[in-house]
């Protein structure tokens, strides 16, 4: 009785910390910008808009908190959360540590969208839904290349996601050689190294609607995901379907993934790096690892988002300081489990 | 009672056959040794009978239900399988493997139950691993991962076991107790076997040991010989199938008549003795 006691308020306080983790990395940022606002005034600023309505708070200070620095913490979170999400879940999908979010084709596929939207239409909308659409759309051409050979086993899946990846960057370097160079081309490539910067107050919902969405499907078949690893054979007389469980991780992943994209741009290392800093934290069965993964993802990308819009005068693209907070730690991780399970 | 059948079981890869006419019949509470050499489709029969392929002429029954006819959890819950080798990716702790056994009983948006834990303990308990349930299962020896792999069977609470040459990574110890273990959950659970093995004196031990035993003998894309090990393991068939010359013993251990195989030369290829 006590000892089933002490389990369950183990486990409670865990779910706790996940939870409280990110929501604390998202309060601080609401004190960090460049528009001065004092620390004593954030707590007022939030309260008055909770208790009277939009109308009686209408200054600059309340729409900076409510309709910046709030949306973007609050998206910059959801974003890390499915980057990591998904990059777990095909890691033990593919039964292979060094496989990330963006594996099968996701990034590429939404960056070509985001490039193709940004010479054509110019408006921020068009970028959204072109990057969503072209993100999701490269996930089915990786998954139909993969099935070439009939079986599709994951071996053949990696093949076609690393394919139809180089096949849209080639295309995005196509659209940026076409581009204005005073004007297209450094959105392009700004876009492609990943910000947050246009992330506005009112479209918050329905960017946040498929990311939520993918992240909750990899919460539900999250134990399936460790019969998965087992691989092929060994998952099937364990008694799940097989491609129907591999599909719906591709699924969730690329409903994930391409929402994080299309908003964020073309972030490295958080889909690769964060799964492995939760496996050291907390093992590798997914059941724990899975929400660790997630509440890391949120906490990370906030953390270095608030550094991205802090550090210096203009906002240094999020793509550039993953990977230079990323890189270091893979080698890290190389170094420290060569020899060991893998 | 007949928990497994293969009816003229027919398979090839492309145009390449990799055995037909392959009928087998395991009732409960015995043992099929399938016994040939390398190359001769023990393996691939074996995929088919866990329905990871299908036989292209035939057919395969589980409890007098076609194979085809089986949801992949309700087949685990009649069938579990223990590999040959099982690729280790991720350092899952042992208990978590064997937690693994009980998928089939789980829902699809659900984890294990308590009660799914207490199995698994219990799983481990039979087969000796307790104390290995906190150790990562990729630091342990090749031999104690096939342990892993049989709690995790057990942990299915399955009728059939399916293994593929289980004592291939065993030393001689662990061999032997891994021969006893079987034994005793044929005599008291009356679970029922399909063995794929290299080793002749595996039929015999369980002969010996006085599991009804039928040894199923490939070769050539077809089965050579089936009956009980002593009426089919003859020097005769060593030196058929595996050009290989041997001595059959026949003793006797109090009352029990026992078998065994010792192996003495190869005989080279081309040689005719008759």
């Amino acid at each position: 009785m006590t000892v089933k006691k002490i389990k369950t308020l183990k486990k409670a306080v865990i779910i706790a910390v996940l939870i409280a983790a990110p929501c604390a990395c998202i309060v601080i940022s609401l004190f960090l910008g460049r528009y001065p606002i004092h620390y004593a005034d954030v707590f007022p600023l939030i309260w008055g808009k909770i208790s009277y309505g939009a109308e009686m708070t209408a200054s600059i200070q309340s729409s900076v908190i409510w309709e910046i620095r709030l949306p973007r913490a609050f998206l910059g979170a959801l974003v890390g959360a499915s980057l990591a999400a998904s990059g777990t879940a095909l890691q033990g999908l593919f039964r292979n540590p060094l496989v990330s979010s963006g594996m099968l084709g996701v990034s590429s596929g939404a960056g070509f969208g985001a490039a193709l939207a940004i010479i054509m239409f110019k408006s921020t909308a068009a970028i959204y839904i072109c990057a969503f659409i072209f993100g999701i759309m490269a996930v089915i051409l990786s998954y139909l290349v993969g099935k070439i050979y009939n079986s599709a086993p994951a071996i053949m899946l990696v093949l076609g996601g690393v394919i139809i990846s180089s096949i849209f960057s080639a295309m995005i370097s196509f659209l940026k050689f076409l581009a204005d160079p005073y004007e297209d081309l450094p959105s392009i490539v700004f876009w492609l190294m990943g910000s947050l910067a246009s992330v506005q107050g009112h479209d918050v919902l329905a960017a946040a609607i498929p990311m939520l969405g993918g992240i909750m499907g990899l919460m539900l078949i999250r134990w399936r995901i460790n019969v998965l690893s087992m691989g092929e054979r060994e998952a099937k007389t364990l008694g799940i379907h097989v491609n129907m469980n591999r599909a719906a991780v591709i699924i969730f992943t690329t409903i994930a993934t391409a929402g994080a994209v299309c908003i964020s741009g073309i972030i490295g290392w958080v889909g690769l790096v964060i799964p492995h800093m939760g496996r050291m934290i907390a093992g590798n069965d997914n059941r724990i690892l899975m929400p660790v993964s997630i509440s890391l993802g949120a906490c990370f990308m906030v953390i270095i988002d608030n550094i991205a819009r802090n550090i210096s005068g203009g906002e240094i693209p999020l793509g550039i300081l993953t990977s230079l907070i990323g890189g270091p730690f893979f080698i890290y991780l190389l170094r420290r489990t060569r020899g060991g399970g893998w | 009672m007949t928990v497994l059948e293969v009816c003229d079981g027919y398979f090839s890869y492309g145009s390449r056959r990799i055995f037909s006419g392959i009928n087998l019949e395991l009732r409960e509470g015995e043992i099929i040794i399938l016994f040939g050499p390398n190359g001769c489709g023990k393996t691939t029969l074996l995929d088919c009978i866990l329905g990871i392929h299908s036989l292209e002429v035939g057919e395969i029954r589980v409890y007098g239900k076609s194979m085809a006819d089986y949801r992949p959890h309700e087949l685990a819950r009649r069938m579990a399988y223990v590999p040959q080798i099982h690729e280790r990716t991720f350092p899952y702790l042992v208990r978590e493997v064997v937690l693994m056994g009980r998928t089939a009983y789980i829902s699809p948006f659900n984890g294990p139950s308590r009660e799914d834990h207490l199995l698994a303990r219990e799983a481990m308990k039979d087969v000796g691993i307790e104390s290995l349930q906190d150790r990562l299962y990729t630091q342990l020896s090749g031999g104690e991962v096939q342990l892993v792999m049989l709690a995790r069977a057990l942990a299915q609470r399955s009728p059939i076991i399916i293994m593929d040459e289980p004592a291939s990574h065993l030393d001689f110890r662990h061999e032997i107790m891994l021969l006893e273990k079987i034994a005793s959950l044929v005599k008291e659970r009356g679970l029922s076997f399909v063995i794929a093995t290299h080793s002749p004196n595996h039929a015999f031990y369980f002969e010996n040991n006085g599991i009804p035993t039928t040894m199923a003998i490939m070769n050539e894309e077809k089965i050579f010989a089936m009956g009980s090990p002593r009426s089919v393991l003859t020097e005769e068939t060593m030196m058929k199938v595996f050009r290989v010359d041997s001595k059959i013993l026949s003793y006797r251990t109090g009352r029990k008549k026992s078998g065994a195989i010792i192996p003495l030369a190869t005989i080279p290829d081309g040689y005719d003795d008759k």
